[in-house]
């Protein structure tokens, strides 16, 4: 559905995306995580064309980003947390002055995602708070049942509940649909992407299923006869290690069940103990967030 | 809103210059008239960069971008929404205000149609083009700002140079064939905004296009340095009736009587800056009821070494023949010089070289009205009314007509029962324009003249007075251009002081 090969973008001197590659498959929800000013906003004008790469190409549904025309575009629902819509408007004159633009638009939809949202249809833009532009976001880009739903930083300034309505109103349409989601914070899309990649100062550091991450990453705990150190050399896969007392900590990146007391017992002696434990997706994304920083990745 | 500004403020302005009438004695609405159109045209302006920035182009926000928008049909109708808000009420106003003024329809319309096209390229083209390169209205009446002073900075120094350089640098603007120049700039525009709406709309390249924009805008201004020669090669080309001026002489007659100040004072006592010498010339080879005029005089004086000490350029010159046997007049040519030039080559021997760009005029059509209290529509003229002014020393003309008008008008009072008349006034449009159209307000020519009777110093007498005109008539005689020619005048040895008015 999108895929992206050696993306570079430059703003004057700066790289804002440094050779970027990544695809995403059709009918997957796939997130983008970074901190702020990884690339991930970056990213996605790129791939609406608002955007020229200064290198390399991105392609969705089959076009050539820098070739999107109307014709794709009516298969494209966009959201972004700073988009501009005409504030003299009404929320209901706006969705009216769309809605010939898309053969495929259903007014009944349409009706039904105002209601869900409770979206007030006779206020004109301007008066609107974040959260209600946000959802008349939504409610502009779903009533044509987009094949690719964009999503950037969607969740960004909203409260609680309104968050909640906002996914609420997109799980119930996604159907089929593919969705690009980028956002800084993992526990908003805990739940949602089915993919994930994470992007640090315009470079990707690794893109793969959620079921997949969430395997693979172990905070392991090591609990030694004698004063604990820090294994010279330590392998690339363990993170964060941490020696304190008699127990040894470190994140591990690689995590295999079956090898894991083989591959600890092989480098170190006196094992008493090993304890491995599922990591939040936070605390994935904070650990690769800080081997980033250190240059460990 | 702005719509609705733009619509009033141009139908007012028709309605206040269709009060004002003729001879516009209102001060009120004489001053309203003055301020309607730069209000209109403000409005305009921000009409159209307010349509535009509607769906901005420069910004990465904008949800527009998002849509499943056509460029190209945006760029169409938003420029077709602006021709229709900014030239319809201009289109009709002025063909109402011609229908009013009871001009037939077809006069009126061309008037019309000729002041939309003109204003699609001094107003529309650019300010459309413009704004697409910016983001807001605040974006936009900034970089405005910007390029005002820019363009008052850049015409200031020019005119300072053109000063300088004797009105050499800047010949072509607020000459005859001033149009050339403007036709120049409405090209550039033209490709200017293309280019720039095309980047924009399909490339969003808005630093491009910026830079575009200052680019055209230099190498628009930069036409007020268009040279002479291919201006008036152009204008050349168009003559109607290219073989008229084919017999036309003008040589040095230094025969001829010297240059008599009217004053009786001399020419270096004028101005303590300028000293002008007064050359004799016998001009031959006129057609009859044609009169010529110098479009440019171009001189040049050269030292015995042959160096350049001045070039610059002479008076303008008119000289007419009308009727088969017409009373000889004496010509002159008039060269200005700085009075510290003239002093410290007075005495040299020098040699002269100048350079005539003419036009031949030749009589289309003749009217006549009363002097006093007329009131007449002449088919092919227009609409004139006459009267005396206040202090009673000149007889008033005031004419309007839909569009450009005719270009020159040879006016002298006539009284029927003896048949004498006054020396002849001229008036002339000033250039040659193809085309009509004002940068502010309608396009309805308004024409004016005043004829005088009486000298109040007592030092003139008209042969036609005060007395005799309630049986006097103004006579109107209308010429326009039928060929344009150069011609030269070399003088081998001339001295500067000889030639000085006496």
């Amino acid at each position: 559905m999108i895929y992206v090969d050696n993306l570079w973008k430059k703003f004057g001197r700066f790289d804002a995306l440094r050779g970027l590659s990544f695809e995403v498959p059709e009918g997957s929800a796939f997130a983008l995580i970074g901190a702020n000013g990884a690339g991930k906003t970056t990213t996605i004008k790129l791939l609406m064309n608002i955007l020229t790469p200064t290198q390399g190409s991105a392609t969705l549904l089959g076009v050539d980003s820098r070739k999107i025309s109307p014709r794709e575009l009516v298969q494209i629902g966009y959201i972004s947390e700073n988009q501009d819509m005409p504030s003299r408007l009404t929320v209901g004159e706006y969705v009216a002055y769309l809605r010939p633009f898309y053969p495929a638009w259903d007014s009944e939809l349409e009706v039904s995602i105002a209601d869900q949202l409770r979206l007030p249809i006779e206020r004109k833009i301007g008066d609107l708070s974040h959260g209600m532009r946000m959802k008349m976001a939504l409610l502009c880009a779903l009533p044509y049942r987009p094949k690719l739903l964009i999503l950037d930083e969607p969740f960004s300034g909203l409260d609680p509940l309104v968050r909640d309505e906002f996914m609420e109103g997109l799980l119930q349409q996604a159907g089929e649909m593919t969705i690009l989601i980028s956002s800084h914070e993992l526990a908003e899309i805990d739940g949602v992407a089915t993919h994930v990649a994470f992007l640090d100062e315009g470079k990707l550091l690794f893109q793969e299923a959620m079921s997949d991450v969430i395997g693979r990453f172990r905070e392991v705990r090591v609990t030694l006869e004698a004063e604990a150190r820090q294994p010279n050399p330590a392998p690339k896969e363990w993170m964060q290690i941490r020696a304190v007392g008699h127990v040894l900590t470190f994140v591990d990146t690689r995590f295999d069940k079956n090898g894991l007391n083989e591959r600890i017992r092989s480098r170190m002696e006196g094992v008493r103990r090993i304890d491995a434990h599922p990591m939040a997706l936070r605390s994935i994304f904070t650990t690769l967030a800080r081997a980033a920083r250190d240059g460990a990745i | 809103m702005f719509v609705l500004v733009v619509v009033v403020v141009r139908w007012m302005y028709s309605a206040v210059i269709y009060k004002l009438g003729l001879f516009g004695e209102d001060p009120t609405l004489g001053m309203l008239a003055q301020v309607f159109p730069i209000l209109a045209d403000f409005a305009s302006m921000f009409l159209i960069a307010a349509i535009v920035h509607l769906d901005a182009i420069p910004g990465m926000r904008q949800d527009w971008l998002v849509r499943p928008v056509s460029r190209l049909d945006l760029v169409i109708e938003k420029f077709l929404f602006v021709v229709l808000m900014v030239d319809g009420p201009v289109l009709l106003a002025v063909l109402f205000q011609g229908l009013a003024n009871k001009f037939s329809f077809r006069m009126s319309l061309v008037a019309a149609l000729w002041q939309v096209t003109f204003l699609l390229f001094a107003l529309i083209l650019p300010i459309f083009g413009f704004a697409s390169a910016t983001e807001n209205m605040t974006q936009a009446f900034i970089f405005g700002c910007g390029c005002t002073f820019l363009i008052s900075a850049f015409l200031t120094i020019a005119s300072d140079l053109n000063g300088r350089a004797h009105g050499t640098l800047e010949p072509v603007p607020y000459s005859s064939v001033g149009w050339v120049g403007e036709t120049m700039r409405f090209a550039l525009i033209l490709v200017a905004a293309g280019t720039i709406l095309g980047l924009q709309y399909f490339r969003r390249k808005t630093l491009t296009s910026r830079a575009l924009v200052l680019a055209f805008g230099f190498a628009i201004l930069a036409t007020v340095f268009l040279p002479w020669r291919p201006a008036f090669a152009i204008e050349k080309a168009l003559s109607p009736n290219p073989s008229v001026g084919a017999n036309a002489v003008l040589v040095l007659n230094p025969q001829g009587p010297k240059f008599h100040s009217p004053s009786g004072l001399a020419g270096s006592a004028r101005h303590d800056y300028s000293t002008s010498i007064f050359l004799p010339l016998k001009v031959t080879g006129l057609q009859t009821d044609t009169f010529l005029i110098s479009d440019r005089v171009q001189v040049r004086l050269l030292d015995t070494h042959q160096k350049n000490v001045f070039e610059g350029v002479g008076e303008g010159l008119q000289v007419a023949k009308e009727g088969p046997d017409p009373v000889e007049e004496p010509v002159y040519q008039e060269i200005p010089l700085h009075s510290s030039l003239y002093h410290a080559l007075s005495g040299e021997s020098l040699r002269a070289e100048i350079t005539y760009s003419l036009t031949s005029f030749a009589m289309k059509s003749s009217y006549s009205m009363p002097a006093l209290g007329g009131d007449e529509r002449m088919p092919g003229f227009g609409w004139c009314q006459t009267k005396m002014n206040e202090v009673e020393t000149v007889v008033e003309l005031r004419c309007m007509w839909p569009g450009k008008g005719p270009t020159c008008a040879m006016l002298f009072l006539e009284n029927e029962t003896t048949g004498r008349r006054n020396p002849t006034r001229s008036a002339c449009h000033g250039e040659y324009s193809p085309y009509s159209g004002w940068y502010t307000g309608d396009n309805m020519a308004h024409f004016g003249a005043n004829i005088p009777f009486r000298d109040p110093s007592g030092l003139a007498k008209f042969p036609v007075d005060g007395p005799q005109l309630p049986q006097s008539r103004l006579v109107i005689r209308v010429y326009e251009p039928e060929d344009h020619f150069t011609r030269s005048i070399t003088i081998p040895q001339i001295r500067l002081q000889d030639w000085q008015a006496q």
